[in-house]
């Protein structure tokens, strides 16, 4: 499970969609599209900066939405990452009438496993992917369990997108050994990943990995994403 | 306050990254062993008293009681240790982290004054210590950067957004995810996930409490409680005093800032919308495409997008009237109260006594006790320039 995050939009909609089809053309399995929302606490300067700018240029939730649609007839998994406001003020029920069907999950990064049936229960009908961290307690795990997302997104740092992995630490293994033991999720790690070798280390603990800041930094030249992304799958 | 499982109504929550929730239930628990055990209270207790100079006095304000026609009463916050209420809750939080074996706090701040009483605790009780505080609230709380910094504290300005409140509390979060082992975030008003809006309104029920018993000493009881409302950490404090009693009104005075066109004001409680902002669902200033507004007032710690969730639960069940005042408004009681009473009110106060200024026709006759949660010590730069551009 190899998987890519684009911020929506950026830096321009033709540009974002020669991304989105280097992604899709590059043996990646799942895309994820950042919708923007100008408060974003899990977001290191580089993802942050890039929504600055998308916003700065006008783009809206509809807008990326739109985009999404325009892009249904690719293969590859789609996922959508946004903060829990953008769905919950443009309307749960709307937002998920709007792209379902067309998505494998959203990831929410601040809205915790056991606030995700609120969203549910007004309306979502579209999985959202549950979340293990270097913190998760075994008694976090039975709730992952409840989703009906493939994966989980494993967060292997302490810190925000754009920080970097310690796959070597005893402690992340455990905790990646933990989750597989106890769900039958597909473990994807996300945060940290920037390299071919982080991508191979990720791959041999893991079900998976999702490069965003790298990624991101490299969206305004998607030739550059291309050799990027070649890179990452040797 | 006590929360249903960290909502009030339908507001509330704990709406942050999946790493935190361990830290939040660990606080959850802390806090609920702490306000259940009789040493701690009393040792919370007992640093309020002797040192940060509890119980304030209710003063009733006798020059401008004649000249607008009715009985004011102050609750005099600004006489704190550190000069504002924010110690309250800063001393209950800081021993709350002593307890739990944090070492390190940090905190976000706007006008600079819940840093200074973050700073003091933490040099108090001994933590290491790091203050979030938006570049713009560095420049025009300048006094407040320096105090922060004799006390030993680091404070690192935010370049992010506006730079302000919203802006610091972000960078918190941040710092927070990443350092959750040896840290506490010690939020400084009832915003945040839960368990922060109950248990900061709980270390502040203190002036409430204080504020109902001097009434009960005098045989009546107020017609009005009037506090200002940022993120509503005052408020909440000096309503718990009353919030039982259905005679007493109550009134919460949010910033009107320029206008109330979106982007000059943080009227969150008149002008906002609901929304899941900083860890909570709450009232909400955003816009069209559900992106947070920008905000504006001449008070710094009132100049937030966000609301703590009891005054959205208050708001909707009709218990407390939220209304606003803009700058100028603000700006004119702050020079009423200093010239009739010699009392200089901190800006945000400064607004809960404009709306009772303001309302004098509707409270002839009444009595009528405001919040004066901070003294203006940190704003005379603000009001000299102020003063300048108006001559
Ligand atoms: C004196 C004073 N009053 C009020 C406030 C506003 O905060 P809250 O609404 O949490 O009381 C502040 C914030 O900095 C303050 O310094």
């Amino acid at each position: 499970m190899k998987g890519i995050y684009l911020a929506g939009g950026y830096p321009d909609t033709n540009t974002f969609r020669d991304c989105f089809h280097a992604v899709a053309t590059s043996g990646f399995d799942f895309i994820e599209v950042g919708i923007p929302f100008n408060d974003p606490i899990a977001d290191g300067p580089v993802i942050a900066r890039a929504i600055h700018d998308s916003l700065g240029n006008g783009v809206t939730p509809d807008q990326v939405m739109n985009e999404i649609h325009s892009l249904r007839n690719s293969n590859i998994k789609k996922y959508v990452m946004t903060y829990a406001n953008i769905i919950y003020s443009y309307g749960i029920k709307k937002f998920s009438d709007r792209l379902t069907g067309l998505l494998n999950g959203i990831i929410i990064p601040d809205l915790p496993n056991r606030m995700a049936h609120l969203f549910h229960e007004n309306g979502l009908d579209i999985p959202i992917v549950p979340f293990a961290t270097l913190e998760t307690r075994e008694s976090d795990l039975v709730m992952m369990n409840r989703s009906g997302s493939e994966i989980v997104y494993f967060i292997g740092v302490r810190g925000i997108t754009g920080a970097q992995s310690n796959f070597e630490s005893p402690e992340l293994v455990h905790k990646i050994r933990m989750i597989k033991e106890n769900t039958d999720k597909k473990v994807v790690i996300g945060f940290g990943i920037k390299t071919g070798e982080d991508a191979r280390q990720a791959l041999k603990i893991g079900d998976g990995f999702v490069v965003g800041t790298e990624a991101v930094r490299r969206q305004r030249d998607p030739e550059a994403l291309r050799d990027y992304l070649r890179s990452l799958c040797q | 306050m006590r929360s249903n499982n960290g909502f009030y109504g339908e507001y509330g929550g704990q709406f942050v990254p999946e790493i935190l929730i361990p830290a939040l239930d660990e606080l959850e628990r802390a806090y609920q062993e702490f306000r259940n055990n009789d040493e701690s209270v009393t040792e919370f207790d007992r640093y309020l008293s002797e040192y940060a100079g509890r119980p304030t006095p209710v003063y009733c304000a006798k020059n401008i009681s004649k000249k607008y026609g009715f009985h004011l009463y102050l609750k005099r916050e600004d006489l704190l240790h550190t000069g504002a209420h924010k110690i309250n809750n800063t001393i209950g939080q800081a021993l709350l982290a002593r307890f739990m074996k944090k070492s390190r706090v940090i905190a976000e701040t706007g006008a600079g004054q819940h840093g200074v009483a973050t700073a003091t605790a933490a040099a108090l009780f001994g933590l290491n210590c790091r203050i979030y505080m938006g570049s713009l609230d560095v420049e025009r709380q300048m006094p407040n950067v320096k105090k922060m910094k004799l006390l030993g504290a680091e404070v690192v300005p935010v370049e992010e957004g506006l730079r302000t409140l919203k802006d610091a509390i972000s960078a918190s979060l941040k710092d927070w995810v990443t350092n959750v082992t040896d840290t506490h975030y010690l939020l400084g008003t009832v915003a945040g996930p839960h368990p922060f809006p109950e248990m900061v309104a709980y270390f502040h029920a203190v002036t409430g409490r204080e504020a109902a018993a001097y009434f009960r000493g005098k045989g009546i009881l107020p017609d009005c409680v009037v506090a200002c409302v940022g993120g509503g950490s005052n408020a909440m404090g000096i309503f718990q005093g009353f919030l039982d009693q259905p005679d007493v009104a109550l009134v919460g005075v949010e910033a009107g800032g320029r206008s109330l066109n979106p982007g000059d004001n943080a009227a969150t409680l008149s002008r906002g919308t609901r929304g899941i902002f900083q860890g909570a669902l709450s009232y909400l200033l955003q816009d069209d495409h559900c992106q947070v507004q920008d905000v504006h007032s001449v008070s710094a710690g009132l100049d937030y997008a966000g609301i703590g969730p009891q005054h959205s639960f208050l708001k909707d069940t009709g218990r407390v009237r939220y209304t606003h005042v803009n700058d100028g408004q603000a700006l004119d009681a702050f020079h009423e109260l200093t010239r009739l009473e010699g009392i200089i009110p901190a800006l945000e106060p400064s607004h809960a006594l404009a709306w009772t200024l303001n309302h004098s026709d509707e409270l002839r006759g009444k009595h009528v006790l405001v919040n004066l949660s901070g003294r203006g010590d940190k704003d005379l730069g603000i009001i000299e320039r102020h003063t300048r551009e108006d001559r």
